[in-house]
């Protein structure tokens, strides 16, 4: 899901940049004073964690593959906000250091992965949640993703490179990350079943442990 | 182990896991939606990277495939978990103040 440079046309690049620097700053301001200094470190780990899990790429038979991306999974852990800088610092990192992405695309790649997956799928799990937690970071990590690859094709469908297809570039895309997002809603639940049980603290609405 | 030692133990099994999982995918041919939907509006060769990254395509220049996954993986890990944590602290309170 990761957009090289010359797909999208430099206008939409740049809109969807504007975007996303705007929605960030909103997003820091948002948090500030919000993480305390004991949860800092674990809060760069999961987003480490999220960083290495991306490098995994589960194949499926018949030729496709797909990896975690985990904007779903950050904003339950880490708060909508948090995760959504979370996320953006690995997709930069991701451009930056190893070529996976572009980087005049870069504000793009920021806005459908550490923008719309995270605050879409926490929307999701947000509302699912009374009906259970584990559906909910399924369905959050699911549709999230889905709502990511679905900005992105729209990006690419009004681009020249992809013959302003926008019909064909949504449907590849959002029917691909439905099927594929199912994995993304599985991680997403299992992962956040086992740390909700071993870390409750590390969750954004619980207090820190050594605020006394 | 406290909870950050056992985090750091997971990021190491997983960064471990990036080559196996690398070489795996290789198997059945790497392919993402956004490949197929490019490949069917022929936009495969729009594709222009701008500018060299450091360690292209996750891999380390003269270094083997799987060597050079796992240094990668390493790197971006530690980087991620740096810069994150330093976001936070500085986006945080010192709740012992």
């Amino acid at each position: 899901m990761h957009i090289p440079d010359g797909y999208v046309d430099l206008p939409i690049a740049l809109a969807c940049g504007a975007l996303a620097v705007a929605v960030l700053a909103l997003a820091a301001r948002r948090i500030d004073g919000e993480v305390s200094d004991a949860r800092a470190p674990l809060v760069g780990v999961v987003a480490a964690g999220i960083f290495a899990a991306q490098m995994l790429n589960w194949p499926i038979p018949g030729g496709t593959s797909a990896h975690f991306v985990g904007g779903a999974f950050a904003a339950i852990m880490l708060g909508p906000h948090l995760g959504a800088l979370a996320v953006a610092t690995v997709v930069a990192i991701q451009a930056l250091v190893f070529g996976d992405g572009g980087l005049v695309v870069l504000g793009a790649n920021v806005f459908n992965m550490a923008i719309v997956e995270v605050y879409v799928g926490y929307a999701v799990y947000r509302l699912l949640a009374p009906y259970g937690e584990f559906r909910a970071a399924f369905a959050g990590g699911w549709l999230g993703i889905t709502a990511g690859a679905l900005t992105a094709a729209v990006q690419l469908g009004l681009s020249s490179a992809f013959a302003y297809e926008l019909v064909t570039t949504v449907a590849i895309m959002g029917v691909g990350h439905l099927v594929l997002g199912l994995i993304e809603g599985g991680i997403t639940a299992v992962v956040y079943r086992y740390l909700a049980r071993a870390r409750p603290d590390l969750r954004p609405d619980v207090a820190p442990e050594v605020s006394a | 182990m406290d909870a950050l030692g056992r985090g750091l133990a997971v990021l190491l099994v997983l960064t471990l896991l990036a080559p196996v999982f690398g070489w795996a995918a290789g198997q059945v041919g790497y392919a993402e939606p956004l490949e197929n939907a490019a490949e069917a509006t022929g936009a495969t060769d729009d594709a222009d990277p701008v500018g060299d990254a450091p360690l292209p395509d996750y891999g380390v220049p003269g270094l083997g495939s799987a060597a050079g996954t796992f240094v990668s993986a390493v790197v971006g890990t530690a980087l991620t978990l740096l810069i994150v944590a330093g976001l936070g602290r500085l986006l945080g309170t010192d709740d012992r103040a």
